[in-house]
């Protein structure tokens, strides 16, 4: 006969990891068995004449062998372990037997020094993200920019949720929380990757034009001369550098596709970084008009 | 001198059966579970974790039992550094059950 296997796809938070026990115990005793436990897709076989109670320790463990002897020892099949630190147990299921028999931990001090562990790696990771977030206000402030904006506002809501379950984990009664919450956190996790393909995109395709030109003196007077073609494809702000020396003043522009001026500058000597510019989608341009030798140096981010 | 923690139920008991002779982490879970009349259960999570804190202390330590023929299986050891710190709480606990009871 062949074995019939099944695939289940979700997450759960780890202050969840209750709801995740039950969710187990509740498809052995329908026939599926955990053969293969996983963040994100968990492995079952059909097999509807055992029953087991599933368990959940969370941890680095340095002596694996003694590990699993411990368990074994108390009728604990070892199942798997997660790269993430969790470890899956289960029992075969003899409901004559007393409750605690399918316990793991059965003291509070335990209990709860398995949830810390849990909650203080998820405390220095927030406050890891959290440095970050702030760094990020400060960039925000400085120059902000759309993508800027979407990673500060990933590192935030990261920090947050971590430290929200290390709140619960971190909670004296020791109790594991037992909502579902698996649809939110999935919707949590589709959020942070779209908004980091968002913002890589974003970063991505912003005009980066560095460019220069330099001239020590001119027969003509010039007037209006384009060069360095840029797309904006999205409007947001915009920074520029602007660098530039003439005898007599010269002017600098910036120009949209239509020939409308979006920055201007007049002067024999001028030097400024990130100037803010606020660009509608669309094509631009630089001009420069002068009467005698110039140096002009701008880029464009 | 450092005051000394109070020690969980489940670390007592492991001490205190680990007094009694070198043993392995089931026969620690019944001897406990006969003292105390079943009262007190150590299940698997809670033996990994006690024994593994008691072993960073220093307070036991791991032998492998011996002898031709027999089954070889993980022991633990109790060091004097065990054997004082179940001293030190249990002279604890008889302080606290004598003021009790002078109440």
């Amino acid at each position: 006969m062949s074995m019939q296997y099944k695939r289940r796809y979700g997450v759960y938070s780890a202050w969840n990891y209750g709801k995740e026990i039950e969710d187990l115990n509740r498809a052995s005793d329908e026939g599926w068995q955990l053969v293969r436990g996983g963040c994100f897709s968990s492995k079952f076989v059909k097999n509807p004449d055992v029953r087991y109670r599933y368990q959940l320790d969370y941890g680095k463990i340095e002596d694996m062998g003694r590990y699993i002897e411990t368990f074994r020892e108390q009728g604990w099949e070892y199942v798997n372990s997660i790269f993430n630190g969790w470890h899956y147990f289960r029992k075969l299921y003899d409901p004559s037997r007393p409750a605690e028999e399918y316990e793991i931990f059965t003291d509070r001090e335990s209990l709860q020094e398995m949830n810390r562990r849990w909650a203080r790696l998820a405390l220095v990771i927030a406050a890891s993200v959290g440095v970050l977030a702030l760094i990020w206000t400060v960039w925000m402030l400085w120059r902000p920019s759309l993508p800027v904006l979407i990673q500060l506002l990933m590192f935030a809501s990261e920090s947050a949720i971590l430290l929200y379950g290390s709140r619960i984990m971190y909670s004296p009664d020791g109790k594991r929380s037992r909502r579902g919450d698996g649809v939110l956190l999935a919707a949590f996790l589709a959020v942070i990757i779209l908004g980091c393909t968002a913002s890589i995109t974003l970063r991505m395709t912003r005009p980066a034009t560095v460019t220069s030109q330099q001239t020590d003196s001119i027969e003509e007077p010039v007037v209006d001369s384009r060069w360095a073609d840029f797309t904006v494809r999205y409007p947001d702000f915009y920074y520029l550098d602007l660098e530039m020396e003439a005898e007599e003043p010269m002017t600098f522009s910036v120009l949209s596709e239509s020939g409308e001026v979006v920055y201007t500058e007049t002067g024999t000597s001028f030097h400024r970084d990130g100037i803010r510019l606020r660009l509608p989608r669309g094509e631009y341009c630089f001009s420069i008009s002068c009467t005698t030798g110039f140096r002009v140096a701008c880029g464009l981010h | 001198m450092k005051k000394s923690e109070p020690l969980s139920e489940s670390t007592f008991y492991i001490l205190l059966c680990l007094a009694r002779g070198d043993n392995h982490g089931y026969g620690i879970m019944q001897m406990t579970a006969k003292l105390t009349g079943g009262e007190v259960t150590i299940g698997s999570g809670t033996m990994y974790g006690a024994t593994d804190n008691m072993m960073k202390k220093g307070w036991i330590r791991e032998t492998v039992s011996g002898g031709a023929g027999m089954e070889r299986r993980r022991l633990y050891h109790l060091t004097d550094a065990g054997r004082e710190a179940l001293r030190a709480e249990t002279a604890r606990l008889r302080r606290m059950l004598e003021n009790a009871e002078e109440a």
